[in-house]
C-alpha cells in the first residue's frame, strides 16, 4: 500500500522506525549520507530501502482528507 | 576451541572470534542462531473492524513483522505446551491489541506502540514504538486482536531471531618490507581500508576488516603482499532484531544443537548400537 516497510527486504533490520526521521531531517536539506550514519542505518541493503522509499499512502489518503472535509462542508 | 569477543555494540551485536572451530560446525551454528532459535512473532489476528486503506492480510503481514521482546524463559513453543489447544493458552501464546481511530482532520499515523500488550502478558511489546503500521484518514478506524507465538525462522523470517549472521575466516595480511616500497597501490585498490603508507612503506592497520579478496596480491608489482587465513579460526558477526539480545541467541544456538545430538544419541541407544 506504499507505506514504508518494516524491515529491510534483504537482511531483515527494522527500518520502518527510522523513516520519519529520515525523510523530516533531508527534507530540512541534511546529507541523506549523513542522516542515514546518524541513525546507524549501516548497511547497503538498508540504506536502499530509506532512499528509495516514496510514501504513496499519503496520496491516497488525500483523497479520504478532503473527501471527508468537503462532506462535512 | 577459544571465544574471543572482538566488539558488542549495545545488546544487539557482538561478534568473535572462535579459534579451533571447523568450517562446517561454524556453518551449524549460524544456521541455528537463523533458523532455530525461537522467538515471539504475531501469528494470528483477529481483525474486528478495518476501515483503513489497507488490506487486512497486509495488515496482518506488517504487525508479523514487528519485533517483540521475547521471554525465552516463560514462553514455550505451541507445539511443545501441554494444552494443545488452537489459540494456545497463557504458557505459549500472548495477547496485543490495537484500538486506533483517525482523529482531528489530518492524517493519523499508527505506531507500534499502539499496539497494547493486554494485562496478562506486558512484557511482551514491540523493540521499538515508532514503526509505522499504518495512516488513517479522520474516522478511519481499526480494532484487532494479535496473537503472538513463539516461533522459528524456519517456519517464516519473522520468527528469526537475526538480521546479519555470517562468519568469515580470520585473515592475516602481512607486508613483505624487504620488498615494499611504498607505492600505495595496495592502499587504493583495497576496498576494505586495510592498509596505510608510512615512510615509504606500507602497514597493515585494520587486519580484521580484509575480506581475503586478493586484489592487494595480485595488483603489487613488487609481490610484497601476503593475505591468507588462520586456519580453524572464524569471526562471528551476530545482529539481532532486539527480540533477543546477541549473546543469548549465540547461547540458545548451542542449546538446540546440543538437544539435536542428544536426541540422536537416544535413538542411536534405542537401536542398540550404544
Ligand atoms: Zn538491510
Ligand atoms: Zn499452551
Amino acid at each position: 500500500m506504499g507505506i514504508v516497510p518494516v524491515r529491510c527486504f534483504t537482511c531483515g533490520s527494522v527500518i520502518g522506525d527510522k523513516w520519519e526521521e529520515f525523510k523530516r531531517r533531508v527534507k530540512a536539506g541534511e546529507d541523506p549520507e549523513k542522516v542515514l550514519d546518524d541513525l546507524g542505518v549501516k548497511r547497503y541493503c538498508c540504506r536502499s530501502m530509506l532512499i528509495s522509499h516514496v510514501e504513496v499512502i499519503d496520496d491516497i489518503l488525500e483523497y479520504f482528507v478532503v473527501k471527508g472535509r468537503v462532506k462535512r462542508e | 576451541m577459544k571465544i574471543e569477543i572482538l566488539e558488542k555494540e549495545g545488546e544487539d551485536k557482538l561478534s568473535f572470534v572462535v579459534r579451533g572451530i571447523s568450517p562446517q560446525f561454524a556453518n551449524s551454528i549460524r544456521r541455528a542462531m537463523i533458523a532455530e532459535v525461537p522467538v515471539m512473532a504475531i501469528d494470528d489476528v483477529y481483525i474486528i473492524e478495518n476501515t483503513s486503506v489497507m488490506y487486512d492480510e497486509v495488515l496482518a503481514h506488517r504487525l508479523g513483522l514487528i519485533p517483540l521482546k521475547t521471554d525465552l524463559d516463560s514462553y514455550v513453543l505451541p507445539e511443545e505446551c501441554e494444552c494443545k489447544s488452537e489459540t494456545g493458552c497463557s504458557r505459549c501464546s500472548a495477547i496485543l491489541v490495537l484500538d486506533v481511530e483517525g482523529t482531528g482532520e489530518g492524517v493519523t499515523t499508527v505506531y507500534s506502540g499502539d499496539l497494547k500488550p493486554h494485562e496478562s502478558n506486558p512484557d511482551v511489546k514491540p523493540v521499538s514504538d515508532k514503526i509505522p503500521i499504518v495512516k488513517l484518514a479522520p474516522g478511519q478506524r481499526i480494532r484487532l486482536e494479535a496473537y503472538a507465538r513463539l516461533g522459528t525462522g524456519k517456519k517464516h523470517a519473522k520468527w528469526s531471531p537475526v538480521t546479519r549472521c555470517v562468519y568469515k575466516y580470520y585473515p592475516v595480511v602481512e607486508v613483505d618490507e624487504s620488498r615494499c616500497d611504498g607505492c600505495g597501490i595496495c592502499v587504493d585498490v583495497c576496498h576494505r581500508d586495510v592498509f596505510e603508507v608510512r615512510d615509504g612503506k606500507a602497514y597493515v592497520k585494520n587486519q580484521l576488516r580484509c575480506d581475503l579478496c586478493g586484489e592487494c596480491v595480485s595488483r603489487c608489482p613488487h609481490d610484497a603482499l601476503k593475505a591468507e587465513w588462520e586456519k580453524n579460526s572464524l569471526i562471528f558477526f551476530v545482529e539481532t532484531t532486539g527480540a533477543l539480545p546477541a549473546w543469548r541467541v549465540v547461547v540458545e544456538a548451542f542449546r538446540v544443537l546440543a538437544k539435536k545430538c542428544e536426541i540422536f544419541l537416544s535413538q542411536l541407544g534405542e537401536l542398540g548400537v550404544v
